[in-house]
């Protein structure tokens, strides 16, 4: 329960930061609005009836007595809710978020045991460097680099999701391939390398080795020993590598025309839509704690005598 | 082309450009459409757009309501105007009372276009409620006075005398819509294609409007494909996802060119770049000092340098190329000393001031730090100040002394209008405020005479390049890219009747 209190002053935190930080951003949705032909006096008229000369604590605290009610509030500048502009986005980073997910859990989990268990062999050194050059690649570049070779010169993929979204992407497996393995790229190399150190921890451990000489066969050690050993610090890492999926989304949704939350959140920023940045900084926020903390959980489980950080 | 303006997507977009070369395989996106749905890739702006012809303000805004509307008149590649709804009009001898005549036309529901339309629609943009970007042309409009006078004519009455007013007919956001239209949800209107379908930051897709007063159009359907990275549309358009691409930027354009798969067409002189000096405050209100940046300014450097020499010289005027440009102007050259001079005079060596840019152009920042290297040559410190793009306008307009700005093409008559004279206060950057300019404009537009009203327009110009405080240091070129697969496009600027009319594109 302390944990969930904390987890929920954090979600608040992040909210309240963003919201001072937005403020702080130079012109505001009634300058975006009207562009380079408002007047100052149509500048002042629209602020005014987007409640934008209202004190900042007090929008603030508006919104979160909304909140209380389960009301995100309404976009500035479509006049939607905004939880029907977040849902908008929703399935297209859910489906690519899923994805990437679905493709580094079993690709970690392959390459940090077979490296653990054999470090410092060539193996381990050859997929350490393919791993570590991956991850040191821009997400930009790397993406470029894919469609400019897979797209472009083997004609194999698409370049662009150009004109899908959502759920229909799962229609359309092969425009997901190219944005999946950027994601997985990026992402893929801190998990791999925190399951390859615990591997390998845990295989030199004295109670795995106090197994084996009771008999134990390698492979009971394993997935007996070795494994849930290695799972706890595995798991938290895992956490973060949701975090960097949904970091990554951003500039993966823009250079393959995905719109999905990456996009919406950007483009919320750019006009300044205070409600809307809310929304989408809650529910990233919201997302990355309540990840954390099953993270924690989990890993509390799998090895109970892990002493986990509050 | 020095190190420095290697940035990094040039060099990504080049990395992108050397993978795609060779002989290459298409690979097709989604299923599931017409073999003769023309893909068009666009910018868009998100969850605000709608499909409001009146509103938006968007590149891809306006092509969308090419599609689905028509207005009174179109622009030719000068800016001059050409009929379109409108067969002909004329106004009496002092340029007041304008009498349009249509030509008939249809709008999708079959229900003519008429003069009430017109009307209407008009009124619709002349009203602040509806925030229309058009609202300044029809400013002047007494509407009271205005009226139908049959089914297919009618009289627009102003409140001056302005000869140049049938330019305001074929603006962007000046699109004829049914009367008493106020939702646009599932839109009607004249143009070459009915609506289909369209989702708010998503596709728009339209079909062939049989009816339409210039023949059906050629592609049986349009989708507009919302796609906002340039390096993507680039990407979608070389796989033969789309058929074209808008907006490619100069740095993809050698890579397009390179690509048998795709074309390039380049408007060239479709964009001014300057830069805003305010002369109604320290230190630019002193016209010694304003004097000296236009003198110290090497404007070839910066074509050559921030344009990749894809563009052409500016010389302190608006509209090269358009109609009553003054092309006998002699073309302003950069000359140190007597820059030095000016400043040694007004007593401003060594003044410093922020020059604002962002990456609302990608010209801008380059360009800001070649500007603030030259100037310095002749002894001001110069500091680009880089701020956000989705604001810069309006910065540019409220803070500091000096801001990079840009214009696509317009009529000549409209951007001094607009943004030179005094009484244009939401797109005057410098804050000029000229009573002899005002006269020479007021003058001109009076006078029903074309040679005698062509003078006075140079006249004006003429006065403002020395004065307003714009420093054009040169015009970009306009480049979107087409498949190889797609002919009927032609090379056009924006806001031009040409630029992103897809009725006459042909799919092979």
């Amino acid at each position: 329960m302390r944990r969930i209190g904390i987890a929920l002053l954090q979600v608040l935190g992040v909210t309240v930061a963003v919201f001072a930080l937005s403020a702080l951003l130079p012109g505001d949705t009634a300058v975006v609005i009207l562009g380079r032909h408002g007047t100052s006096e149509q500048i002042a008229a629209l602020r005014e009836r987007l409640g934008l000369d209202e004190p900042l604590p007090s929008r603030l605290l508006e919104w979160f007595g909304g909140l209380a009610h389960g009301d995100l509030g309404t976009s500035l500048l479509t006049g939607k809710p905004v939880a029907e502009e977040i849902a908008d986005g929703l399935a297209t980073t859910v489906v690519l978020t899923s994805c990437a997910l679905g493709v580094i859990l079993p690709l970690a989990l392959a390459i940090g045991v077979l490296t653990g268990l054999r470090r410092g062999s060539p193996l381990d050194r050859a997929v350490n460097s393919v791993v570590v050059l991956l991850d040191s690649v821009p997400e930009f570049a790397l993406g470029l680099l894919l469609v400019g070779l897979f797209s472009l010169r083997l004609g194999w993929l698409p370049a662009t999701a150009a004109g899908i979204s959502g759920t229909s992407l799962l229609a359309y497996p092969a425009v997901l391939v190219l944005p999946v393995v950027v994601l997985v790229c990026k992402q893929l190399c801190a998990l791999t390398r925190q399951i390859r150190i615990g591997v390998a921890e845990a295989h030199t451990a004295e109670y795995a080795s106090h197994a084996r000489m009771h008999g134990l066969p390698e492979r009971v050690v394993l997935f007996r020993h070795v494994l849930p050993n290695a799972a706890g610090a595995a798991v938290q890492q895992l956490a973060r590598t949701v975090d960097g999926l949904l970091g990554g989304v951003v500039v993966v949704e823009a250079l393959f025309a995905l719109p999905g939350l990456g996009s919406g959140f950007v483009d919320a920023v750019r006009t300044r839509d205070l409600p809307t940045v809310q929304g989408y900084a809650l529910m990233f926020a919201a997302t990355t704690v309540t990840v954390n903390l099953l993270a924690d959980i989990a890993a509390r489980r799998l090895v109970p005598r892990r002493e986990v950080a509050p | 082309m020095t190190a420095a303006n290697i940035d990094r997507r040039r060099l990504l977009t080049g990395t992108l450009g050397t993978l795609a070369a060779g002989p290459l395989v298409a690979c097709g996106g989604a299923g599931g459409r017409s073999d003769n749905r023309l893909r068009a890739a666009f910018s868009v702006s998100g969850s605000r757009e709608s499909l409001d012809p009146h509103t938006g303000s968007l590149f891809v805004d306006q092509a969308r309501s090419k599609a689905l509307f028509d207005t009174l008149v179109g622009y030719a590649q000068d800016m001059s105007p050409v009929p379109r709804l409108a067969e002909s009009w004329e106004s009496d001898a002092d340029g007041r009372r304008w009498r349009i005549r249509l030509r008939a036309a249809r709008f999708h529901d079959n229900r003519p276009v008429t003069a009430e339309d017109v009307l209407y629609s008009y009124r619709r943009i002349a009203d602040p409620a509806t925030g229309s970007p058009a609202r300044p042309q029809f400013s002047g409009v007494d509407f009271g006075a205005s009226e139908a006078v049959s089914e297919r004519e009618l009289v627009l009455v102003l409140g001056e005398p302005d000869f140049a007013f049938p330019a305001a007919w074929g603006a962007p956001a000046t699109e004829i819509v049914p009367a008493n239209t106020a939702d646009f949800g599932v839109p009607v209107g004249s143009g070459p294609f009915r609506f289909t379908s369209f989702e708010t930051g998503g596709s728009a897709v339209f079909e062939r409007f049989e009816g339409h007063f210039d023949g059906p159009p050629k592609p049986a359907e349009l989708e507009f494909v919302p796609v906002n990275e340039a390096e993507a549309r680039v990407s979608a358009l070389l796989a033969g996802q789309v058929h074209y691409a808008h907006d490619i930027g100069a740095n993809a354009v050698e890579m397009v060119e390179r690509d048998e798969r795709a074309e390039v067409l380049s408007a060239p002189r479709s964009t001014m770049q300057a830069v805003a000096f305010k002369v109604d405050r320290p230190p630019f209100d002193d016209n010694r000092v304003l004097r000296a940046v236009l003198s110290g300014v090497d404007r070839e450097a910066l074509v050559e340098v921030v344009l990749n020499e894809r563009g052409e010289l500016g010389n302190d005027l608006f509209g090269k190329g358009l109609e009553h440009y003054p092309e006998d102007v002699p073309q302003r050259e950069r000359d140190v000393d007597r820059a030095r001079k000016l400043l040694r005079e007004a007593g401003a060596r060594g003044l410093s001031f922020e020059l604002r840019t962002s990456s609302a152009d990608p010209c801008f920042e380059p360009a800001a730090n070649l500007i603030a290297e030259q100037l310095g040559e002749i002894g001001m410190r110069v500091t680009p100040r880089v701020g956000p793009s989705e604001t810069h306008y309006s910065d540019i307009k409220k803070h500091g002394v000096a801001g990079h700005t840009r214009t696509a093409a317009l009529p000549i008559t409209t951007y001094l209008s607009k943004r030179l004279r005094a009484a244009s206060v939401s797109a005057n950057y410098t804050g000029y405020d000229s009573a002899e300019f005002d006269r020479l404009f007021d003058d001109a537009v009076a006078t029903a005479d074309e040679r005698e009203r062509a003078e006075l327009l140079v006249d004006a110009q003429r006065h403002a390049r020395n004065h307003s405080g714009v420093m054009v240091w040169g015009f970009s070129d306009w480049n979107v890219a087409v498949s190889s697969d797609v002919g009927g496009l032609e090379a056009a600027t924006p806001n031009s009747l040409n630029w992103a009319r897809f009725d006459g594109a042909e799919l092979g």
